[in-house]
């Protein structure tokens, strides 16, 4: 199998195969990485990120000088492009609540404790919103999408142990948050 | 995974429950859509559409001239109003790639 470096060489040549064969490597992960930074509430908006992602990569691929690993080039671009997304989306309503999609698979006994279930995840969405982009992205990776710590780690182009860093540093920060807000997280 | 302090475990175990829901995934054909994208966005312009757009270009600049000239503005001037934006979008142009080039 070809590595990303002779596809990319390839596609520098004007290949389309190769290029193509670049995106089928990586749309789903640069997916994902959009996906974690966007949040459950704007899956559409992650596609146009992906595709947004692949068309800036096409164009400037002949610059591409190859000292870093393409797929961190990649991941890179789609994390700037996902952040400043997320930063023009901020104020306009989102598809679907973001707690609310959470909680649809995660039943729960009684009505009492539905209601406090339910305000306790909206309290824990708002306060991942707060948290560094890094640490959202992170969490949503981990948690929702059910990645390794390396996965995790790759796709934001960190070590893996400032990876796991960072998820221990949003649990805390978390933690300290919801506890402010008079919720138990035991 | 490093082992957790107990309140850490409580907040993962909440950010488990919490936090699971469907995962989501791009649409089957998105590579083949995203190809066609490509394919199109990659198309020179046919030799009509060059021609076009050059007379429009051409006009445009002549039409200018004329009506700077018309009033009163001397020769210099009106071409440094005409060049000026041309070498704008030119310096732009090559920033763009000089970014390009240093982000890959």
């Amino acid at each position: 199998m070809e590595s990303d470096s002779q596809l990319v060489d390839r596609a520098q040549r004007g290949d389309q195969q190769a290029f193509a064969e670049l995106v089928r490597r990586h749309s789903a992960l640069v997916f994902r990485l959009a996906v974690s930074i966007l949040g459950r509430e704007f899956i559409p908006e992650a596609e146009d990120v992906a595709q947004e992602v692949f068309l800036k990569v096409h164009h400037a691929i002949g610059s591409f000088r190859g000292e870093a690993e393409f797929s961190s080039w990649i991941y890179r671009t789609t994390f700037n492009q996902a952040v400043n997304l997320k930063s023009r989306v901020r104020f306009r309503s989102p598809h679907a609540n973001e707690a609310v999609l959470y909680r649809a698979v995660t039943p729960e006994p009684g009505p009492g404790r539905q209601v406090e279930t339910a305000q306790r995840d909206q309290a824990l969405a708002e306060c991942i919103r707060t948290l560094p982009e890094v640490y959202q992205s992170g969490l949503r990776l981990y948690y929702w999408l059910g990645a390794e710590v390396a996965e995790v780690a790759v796709l934001l182009g960190v070590p893996e142990n400032t990876a796991q860093s960072y998820l221990h540093r949003a649990r805390q920060l978390l933690h300290g948050m919801l506890k402010e807000k008079g919720y138990s997280c035991d | 995974m490093t082992e957790m302090e107990p309140r850490e475990a409580g907040i993962d175990s909440l950010l488990r429950r919490s936090m699971a829901a469907p995962v989501p995934s791009l649409p089957p054909d998105f590579d083949q859509r995203l190809m066609r994208e490509l394919r199109r966005s990659s198309q020179p312009l046919d030799r009509y559409q060059r021609i076009l757009l050059t007379g429009y270009g051409l006009t445009s600049v002549v039409v200018s001239a004329v009506v700077m000239r018309g009033q009163g503005l001397d020769w210099g001037t009106i071409s440094m109003m005409i060049l000026a934006p041309l070498a704008l979008v030119a310096a732009a142009r090559w920033a763009r790639r000089v970014k390009n080039a240093s982000a890959a």
